[in-house]
């Protein structure tokens, strides 16, 4: 099965991207996640969810994406030239990185036994739904 | 032991692209052999990592992915997913796994451990032998009636 990436800038203050991922995360296909989170990343998103509603696998590679944008989102790992690197450091110099700026919404019983299992929720806020989520990053 | 059921088996070649129906396979094996979805969950999971390592890494960074073979079978209560290859010996058993403890550090998806570690935790044993003549057999070990697995 196949990963289907559907993007959705809701704007707002701070700017939110809903990222959801439909199918199954795996090595061949993890970095199209990280350049949908780069992507978003240049143009405005300080807050990002992830929701894993429809996700029903996820290999260690997609660990290594969530970690990846977790980095971009906090302006610490170097963007894609292409998306124009100047104007990026710019805006990452004005974020503060101590926020939790992406939650992971929705994740199925095997995917959060994954997280689980490996740590990851520590580094995550992590909801039972989307809107839960974007709620938690608009300070609601 | 001998074999309960007639082996199960699968090839791959092509890369990662094969991970799904590598997936698919071991879910089908499983339910064949009248394994829960949760025991089909961390066997996906684990033969995943074991493959991925393989494709990957196993026939060295740049070159054309070996040829993988996937073998499942029920022995007693314990379903074996055996994977032989030809590429470089590597064995997981002995590799080190993430330190779950502390945030991951990492710039290319292997490098923080997790494949190792999802490895070993979703399964109830891991052997590994270089093959004669070149290669790795690894072999996964997961008891049938245990509906749920934890650390």
């Amino acid at each position: 099965m196949a990963l289907t990436i559907d993007v959705d800038h809701l704007g707002g203050s701070p700017s939110i991207t809903v990222v959801a991922l439909d199918g199954e995360l795996d090595a061949s296909n993890y970095e199209r996640v990280i350049d949908v989170v780069r992507s978003a990343y240049a143009q405005g998103a300080r807050g990002l969810v992830i929701d894993m509603a429809k996700l029903t696998f996820m290999a260690s590679s997609g660990l290594f994406a969530l970690h990846s944008a977790l980095r971009i989102m906090r302006g610490e790992t170097p963007p894609d030239p292409e998306m124009g690197w100047s104007a990026l450091h710019q805006v990452a110099q004005d974020h503060d990185s101590s926020a939790a700026t992406v939650r992971l919404a929705a994740a199925q019983e095997a995917i959060a036994r994954v997280l689980e299992r490996t740590g990851m929720t520590s580094l995550f806020g992590v909801d039972a739904t989307r809107e839960d989520a974007v709620a938690a990053l608009r300070g609601a | 032991m001998a074999a309960d059921t007639a082996p199960r088996t699968l090839r791959v070649s092509s890369g990662v692209a094969d991970l799904a129906e590598v997936r698919r396979f071991v879910r089908e094996s499983v339910a064949a052999f009248g394994g829960s979805a949760r025991v089909a969950d961390d066997l996906v999971q684990a033969v995943d990592e074991a493959t991925c390592n393989v494709l990957l890494h196993g026939y060295g960074y740049g070159d054309e992915p070996g040829e993988v073979e996937i073998e499942a079978t029920l022995r007693g209560r314990r379903i074996e997913i055996r994977l032989l290859d030809r590429g470089v010996p590597f064995d997981p058993t002995a590799a080190p796994a993430a330190d779950t403890t502390r945030p991951p550090v990492a710039t290319r998806p292997g490098g923080m451990g997790m494949g190792i570690h999802l490895l070993r935790t979703m399964t109830d044993e891991v052997r590994h032998h270089v093959r004669p003549g070149g290669g790795n057999e690894l072999t996964l070990v997961r008891s049938i009636d245990d509906p749920a697995k934890e650390d």
